[in-house]
């Protein structure tokens, strides 16, 4: 009786794991990640696996193009007695489908120094541009020290450290191009004094009320922010212990790692000119870990005090506005000696007598 | 009838402090262009040599203002007494000195003021000194040293407007600079021979036009200890 109801169980089970796999793979090509996310999408299975990181955030997951092709696609022929038959599933190669990143990074001086995989977790992969500043430093981070790098930088780059916290590693160790500058929203603890670090999702829904987070600073929810809804955010964000942190960011990513050498040249960006400052983003955090962005009306960089006040970018982002006045007063300083020089030249003959010592 | 008379006006450490200051903040003024407008002006080849030299000549000029304030604070005790504008000055003393500059020095009338050590500017120049001597250089001085620390001193920034908030000051004083140096360096040449200005501030020595007859303003300049120097240039 008892060996018949084990039997009957290890039936049961077989038939389980069998129509379970089945289903799942029979699913795949509708929705390829399902099947294998029923276990990898649960944090336990980390206890039971031998690679720790066998977990992997459903919600991350979802939301980057490596879930539309789904895991089979890079871990093709999956063992049926997976995973119990203790075979590890192959993973695919990124050389395989990105060859043109492959082997313009293969080729680089940081080829040979780190792998895809320790800059990118495939299954967490996003563009660029639905990245933080902050974030995509990070990968670097991993690897070279932060307090280091500014140590090792500010031997020939003036202000280092704010070099560092406002720029990409990538903008001057890879051909990367596009430049705008992203503005993220950063909070801290009041009174804490301590260091501001990206606002989350949850601090900015607070402040919405429950309203697309967008609201707080498109008011009008036209998807653009206008002068008028950057400076107001700004005031906004004074008394909140938060700010909008600005980053100079490449929209066009490229692998080719070196040391640029026209990056020694400080006027590649600082002589770029204010044409180049005209677009600019606010980066708001999504609900899933990943970024969106608004684009900010052209040319808010520019203006004189409270679009950016905390972003200033010598050389290229100076006020037209600003320029004037201080031509204005320039201008007035220099009409005094021409004026009077000019009457006194007229009326020299007046002071004639005075002009006994030569 | 009238002679002329040496009076010593200009200490030797006024002296070296000026031309150190002049020197700096021209420097400073022409680096200062290159770094704000660098698609527009090089005139010290790469970005990074204008901001060297402008940050170098900023600490010159802030340390040589320390010195210039010390010295009148303390050595020579004489700051209030040469700078700030008497009510008297400021009641008819500016109105007389801008009478004097806009209007009966082209009809070839002689300067109302006098320079003595004890009143060495006249009523427009104590104000305009005291302008920039203690409120503009000041300013543009830590504004500029700020500046020169925008990360370590981030949470400064933000009491403070921002960056560009400071920035924005750095500049427009840094006009207000330049257009004091067009006037100044032109009203420096209305003495009785355009360069009987310069000379005292190379080597301390005024040369004063007395009218004997009247004798006005010219008081204080007999009870100086010096030794009149008819001759020296
Ligand atoms: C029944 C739960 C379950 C399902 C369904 C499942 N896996 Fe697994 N998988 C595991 C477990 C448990 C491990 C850890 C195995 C080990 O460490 O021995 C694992 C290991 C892996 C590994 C190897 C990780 C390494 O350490 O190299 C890959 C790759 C993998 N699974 C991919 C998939 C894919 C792709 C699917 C869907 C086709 C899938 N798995 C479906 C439970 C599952
Ligand atoms: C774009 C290709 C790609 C897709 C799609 C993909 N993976 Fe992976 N996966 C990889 C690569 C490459 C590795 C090896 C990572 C490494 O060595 O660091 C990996 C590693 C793993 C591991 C081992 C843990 C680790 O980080 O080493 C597991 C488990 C895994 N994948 C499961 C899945 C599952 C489940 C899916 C679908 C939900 C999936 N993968 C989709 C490429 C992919
Ligand atoms: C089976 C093919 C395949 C493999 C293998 C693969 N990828 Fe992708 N990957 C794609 C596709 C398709 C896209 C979307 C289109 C594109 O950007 O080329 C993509 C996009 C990306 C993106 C941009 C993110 C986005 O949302 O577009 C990154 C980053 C990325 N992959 C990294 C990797 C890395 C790192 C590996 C190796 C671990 C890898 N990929 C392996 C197919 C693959
Ligand atoms: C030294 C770190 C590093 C290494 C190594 C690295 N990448 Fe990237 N990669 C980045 C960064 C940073 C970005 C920009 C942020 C992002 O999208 O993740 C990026 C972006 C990408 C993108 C998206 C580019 C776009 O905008 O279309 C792809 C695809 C990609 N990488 C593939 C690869 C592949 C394939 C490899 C291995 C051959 C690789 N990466 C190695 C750092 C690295
Ligand atoms: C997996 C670790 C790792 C990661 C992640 C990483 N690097 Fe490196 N990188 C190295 C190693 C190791 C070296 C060689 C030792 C050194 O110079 O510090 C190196 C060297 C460099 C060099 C000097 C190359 C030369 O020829 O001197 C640059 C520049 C560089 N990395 C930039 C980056 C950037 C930018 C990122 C982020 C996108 C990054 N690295 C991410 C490991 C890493
Ligand atoms: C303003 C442009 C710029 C930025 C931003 C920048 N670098 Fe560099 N980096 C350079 C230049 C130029 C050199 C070459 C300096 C030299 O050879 O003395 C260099 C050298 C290096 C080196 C090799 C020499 C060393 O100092 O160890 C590494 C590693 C490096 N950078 C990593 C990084 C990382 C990581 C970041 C981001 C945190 C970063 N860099 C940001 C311009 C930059
Ligand atoms: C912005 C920089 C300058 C400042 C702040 C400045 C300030 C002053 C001050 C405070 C005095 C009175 C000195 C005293 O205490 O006795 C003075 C005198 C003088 N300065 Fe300057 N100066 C500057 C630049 C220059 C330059 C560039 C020149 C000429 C090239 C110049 C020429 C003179 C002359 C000739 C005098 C004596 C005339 C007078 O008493 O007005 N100065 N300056």
């Amino acid at each position: 009786m008892r060996m018949l109801k084990k039997v009957f169980w290890f039936f049961v089970a077989i038939v389980v794991i069998a129509t379970h796999s089945g289903v799942s793979y029979a699913e795949m090509p509708s929705a390829p990640n399902d099947g294998c996310m029923k276990c990898h999408g649960q944090p336990d299975i980390a206890a039971v696996a031998r690679n720790k990181s066998s977990y992997i955030d459903p919600v991350k997951y979802s939301g980057t193009t490596h879930s539309i092709i789904g895991c089979t696609a890079c871990h093709d022929r999956v063992s049926p007695g997976h995973p119990r038959d203790g075979y590890l599933p192959p993973k695919a190669v990124c050389g395989d489908c990105h060859g043109p990143v492959n082997e313009e990074y293969s080729k680089s001086v940081h080829g040979a120094k780190a792998r895809c995989n320790d800059c990118h977790n495939p299954h967490e992969v996003r563009l660029p541009i639905f990245m933080s500043g902050d974030e995509i430093n990070g990968k670097c981070a991993k690897c070279h020290d932060s307090r280091k790098t500014i140590q090792s930088h500010s031997k020939w780059l003036p202000q280092a450290e704010l070099h560092i916290d406002s720029l990409l590693c990538i903008s001057c160790h890879t051909s990367s191009k596009e430049y705008v500058i992203s503005l993220s929203i950063e909070s801290r603890t009041p009174g804490s004094g301590t260091a501001f670090k990206m606002a989350t999702f949850a601090e900015l829904a607070v402040l919405s009320n429950g309203a697309n987070i967008s609201k707080i600073i498109d008011q009008n929810g036209d998807n653009q922010i206008s002068l008028a809804e950057l400076r107001a955010f700004n005031h906004h964000l004074r008394s909140r212990n938060m700010r909008l942190w600005g980053m100079m960011t490449p929209e066009v990513v490229t692998h080719n790692y070196q040391i640029m050498v026209n990056r020694w040249d400080c006027s590649f960006c600082h002589a770029s000119g204010s044409k180049a400052m005209q677009k600019s983003f606010i980066v708001l955090p999504g609900k899933n870990g990943d970024y969106t962005r608004i684009p900010v009306e052209k040319g808010a960089i520019l203006d004189i005090l409270y679009g950016t006040p905390d972003f200033y970018m010598m050389g290229s982002t100076r006020s037209t506005a600003l320029n004037i006045i201080g031509a204005l007063i320039v201008a007035a300083g220099l009409s005094f000696p021409v004026c009077h020089g000019f009457f006194r030249f007229l009326t020299r003959k007046n002071r004639k007598e005075d002009h006994h010592e030569a | 009838m009238r002679h002329n008379e040496m009076v010593y006006v200009t200490p030797l450490p006024v002296r070296i402090w000026h031309w150190l200051n002049a020197f700096g903040i021209v420097t400073l003024c022409v680096t200062g262009l290159q770094i704000r407008f660098p698609d527009y002006v090089n005139v010290f080849g790469a970005y990074k040599a204008a901001i060297r030299l402008h940050n170098t000549a900023g600490t010159v000029v802030s340390i040589s203002y320390t010195l210039w304030i010390g010295y009148y604070l303390v050595v020579a005790r004489s700051l209030i007494k040469l700078y700030v504008p008497t009510l008297e000055d400021l009641k008819t003393g500016i109105f007389r000195q801008a009478y004097f500059y806009f209007l009966t020095y082209f009809l070839g009338k002689p300067n109302p003021h006098h320079s003595t050590p004890d009143s060495k500017f006249n009523p427009m120049q104590k104000a305009a000194y005291l302008v920039i001597m203690l409120i503009l250089l000041p300013l543009v001085i830590v504004s500029g040293i700020l500046l020169m620390y925008v990360a370590p001193l981030r949470e400064l920034f933000l009491l403070l407007g921002g960056i560009k908030m400071l920035v924005g000051s750095h500049f427009l004083l840094a006009c207000c600079f330049t257009a004091f140096l067009f006037v100044h360096i032109y009203l420096a040449t209305l003495g009785h021979t355009p360069l009987a200005h310069f000379k005292p501030m190379w080597n301390g020595w005024e040369e004063e036009v007395i009218e004997d007859d009247t004798g006005d303003g010219a008081g204080d300049a007999h009870s100086d200890p010096k030794p009149e120097r008819k001759d020296m240039v």
